[in-house]
């Protein structure tokens, strides 16, 4: 909705709203007061002004909620979208809607200086909104792992964080180079099924980080294709044949166990043969934040025991 | 006819004042309260101008909450009104633009819209007015040429039609898989959250029109009443009429599905209590089914943001579970 909309977003009247703001900020700049702000542009390439001394932020997606406390901004944060639930500290700030359904006037009552929202999520006509009150929301897009690091220097561009950001992402970087060189030299490339739904059975096709992961876990997703959240059958599933299973319930725990004894109904299936149907947090595989390392990690456990065994 | 003008008027002057001074004060209560509490002193001062509170309510009360409120006025008025017009034309207390299909297809046309990734304004809107047109035509089709069992043939049609187009709902529901899902299901469940000011003028200009029309032809819809023969030999040319009214109610019913998604049972609920209350006649059913139906779900919107301890719900997840069960009640005491 985000993206598509964006692109109507060269109206009339946005021009109209620029000029005389470009207008302001020229007379601004005769009159020598230079108030103490910045003009940034956020990752969709829209430019807006942010105080340079930020105090009141908004965060309007858990992921986003996350990479401000890792850059440890979190004094800033006034306000978090619902289901901000890491690190604890986060769910006691005042919530402001979940993140496809945004509480606007719990989101003004706060008085931020600025919203970060995220583009797949945040609905655009509340980010509109938000902008014709005079709260410039700076959105961000992380599609890919790597752009989930650029996303971080980003925002630790934008918070005055610049160097708690490179320390991160440079820490990143180098767990994933750890993975990578690790299952390297695993000669096989396990088949893996991602479950991220039980009924309907959902996987995560080649546009998410999940496929990302499995990849360079050193596994094989069954579910690579063009859908992003393909649905399968039992039937298609037993076809496959998968050798690893990896289960993120939004439910965990009893739900998991009940899935697990499903899957165990057809001991033909590798996975279910050799016991290796585990669980992961969805948390750390669906959100663009510092933790999809340790999903990765998880991951490459789950398909390569082997390697980890014999490293201590 | 003639001489009771005078005393319809009154009755209809009265019933109107009442009724409005209920709406203003579910107006000013929805103004006053909101998600981040309640201040109806400083919203009623800050609404008549009297003091200003700080900028941030300012812009609360004025941005944010009073648009709200006259969109949930406008889509009340409408629904309710839709309602009775049905209701009059098929003389069936069930008929409602829900149960024939109108709303349903408006549904698809505006789903189509945001699948194929349409701007909300004027894109879906008009996805959303054609799907309903569309199903009207359908309807009348259908049910042309059928004189005699003419009422419930369209009925039935209409719940057909309904089923049809929930079932293609479900199925665009199932086919489609990332985070647009999450705007198409809370667009079904109606929500007024995102009003805006330009919008709600919009809907004002496409709304207000069609209840004046309805309002001049609310005498004719009496003498449907008493039956089509007798209408027809009073000089009523029933067909035109029919036409007339059908159309401007789908006019009226797509334009508030595309602003704010399907609003269930409001046009089922309104007129049957008023006209349980204040009788038959549609001189005075009219306005009182606008100011009341405008009054009803301004009030289950203040309900659908303050119930919940996070967040908000959809208004048309109350007007819902407050209609339905109100319904069947009303319908078991009038058949008593």
């Amino acid at each position: 909705m985000l993206r598509c909309a964006s692109q109507f977003v060269a109206t009339a009247k946005k021009t109209v709203f620029l000029s005389v703001f470009f207008f302001l900020a020229g007379l601004f700049a005769l009159h020598g007061q230079q108030p103490t702000a910045r003009m940034v542009t956020d990752e969709l390439g829209r430019k807006m002004t942010v105080p340079d001394d930020l105090k009141r932020v908004v965060s309007l997606a858990p992921s986003i909620t996350e990479i401000i406390f890792a850059l440890g901004k979190e004094d800033l944060l006034k306000g978090v979208s619902r289901f901000s639930d890491f690190p604890a500290a986060a769910e006691k700030l005042p919530s402001v809607g979940s993140y496809v359904h945004l509480d606007l006037e719990k989101i003004v009552a706060l008085k931020p200086d600025l919203c970060i929202g995220i583009k797949d999520g945040n609905p655009i006509a509340v980010v509109r909104k938000l902008e014709h009150l005079g709260i410039p929301v700076y959105a961000v897009d992380p599609r890919d792992l790597n752009a989930v690091l650029e996303t971080i220097i980003q925002l630790g561009h934008l918070l005055n964080a610049n160097q708690k950001a490179q320390t991160i992402v440079s820490d990143m970087r180098t767990r994933i180079e750890r993975v990578k060189s690790l299952v390297a030299t695993s000669p096989n490339k396990p088949r893996v099924f991602f479950q991220i739904g039980v009924s309907p059975i959902v996987s995560a096709g080649t546009q998410t980080y999940i496929h990302e992961l499995i990849v360079m876990a050193g596994g094989r997703n069954l579910a690579e294709g063009p859908v992003p959240y393909p649905r399968y059958s039992r039937e298609q599933i037993l076809g496959l044949s998968p050798d690893v299973m990896i289960i993120t319930s939004m439910a965990r725990g009893a739900s998991f166990e009940r899935v697990k004894k499903q899957w165990s109904q057809w001991p033909s299936m590798p996975a279910v043969r050799d016991n290796r149907i585990l669980l992961l947090d969805s948390n750390l595989c669906d959100r663009p934040t510092p933790r999809l390392i340790d999903g990765l990690e998880q991951v490459a456990e789950a398909i390569h025991p082997d390697l980890y065994r014999k490293k201590p | 006819m003639k001489a009771q003008r005078p005393r319809v008027l009154k009755r209809i002057w009265i019933i109107s004042i009442l009724l409005l001074s209920v709406l203003i004060v579910t107006m000013a209560l929805g103004i006053s309260v909101g998600s981040t509490g309640s201040n109806i002193k400083e919203a009623l001062f800050s609404l008549l101008g009297l003091e200003k509170a700080d900028a941030m309510l300012e812009t609360i009360i004025w941005r944010i909450r009073l648009p709200r409120v006259f969109l949930a006025t406008l889509v009340g008025a409408a629904l309710s009104l839709g309602g009775l017009v049905f209701q009059a034309l098929l003389r069936n207390p069930l008929a409602e633009p829900y149960i024939l299909g109108i709303s349903s297809g408006s549904g698809i046309g505006a789903i189509i819209g945001i699948l194929t990734g349409m701007s909300p304004f004027p894109g879906v809107s008009l996805a959303a007015f054609a799907g309903s047109m569309a199903t009207l035509l359908l309807l009348l089709f259908m049910t042309s040429g059928k004189t005699m069992l003419k009422k419930n043939v369209l009925l039935l049609s209409g719940v057909m039609v309904n089923a049809f187009c929930a079932a293609f709902i479900m199925f665009l529901i199932s086919i489609t898989q990332d985070d647009r899902l999450h705007n198409i299901i809370f667009w079904l469940m109606g929500d007024l959250s995102m009003a805006d000011l330009p919008q709600v003028w919009l809907l004002a200009a496409v709304v207000v029109p069609c209840t004046i029309l309805i309002f001049c032809l609310s005498n004719t819809m009496n003498l449907f009443l008493m039956g089509k023969e007798l209408a027809q030999t009073m000089g009523v040319n029933t067909k035109v009429v029919t036409a007339i009214l059908l159309i401007a109610t789908s006019i009226m019913v797509s334009a508030t599905v595309a602003a704010c998604g399907p609003i269930g049972f409001v046009g089922l609920v309104i007129p049957h209590l008023l006209r349980l209350i204040i009788g038959p006649d549609h001189r005075v059913l009219v306005p009182a089914c606008m100011l009341g139906g405008g009054a009803y779900v301004v009030l289950c919107d203040i309900l659908a943001r303050t119930l919940p301890e996070q967040g908000e719900m959809p208004a048309g997840v109350i007007t819902a579970m407050i209609g339905a069960p109100l319904f069947i009640i009303l319908l078991k005491k009038s058949g008593s």
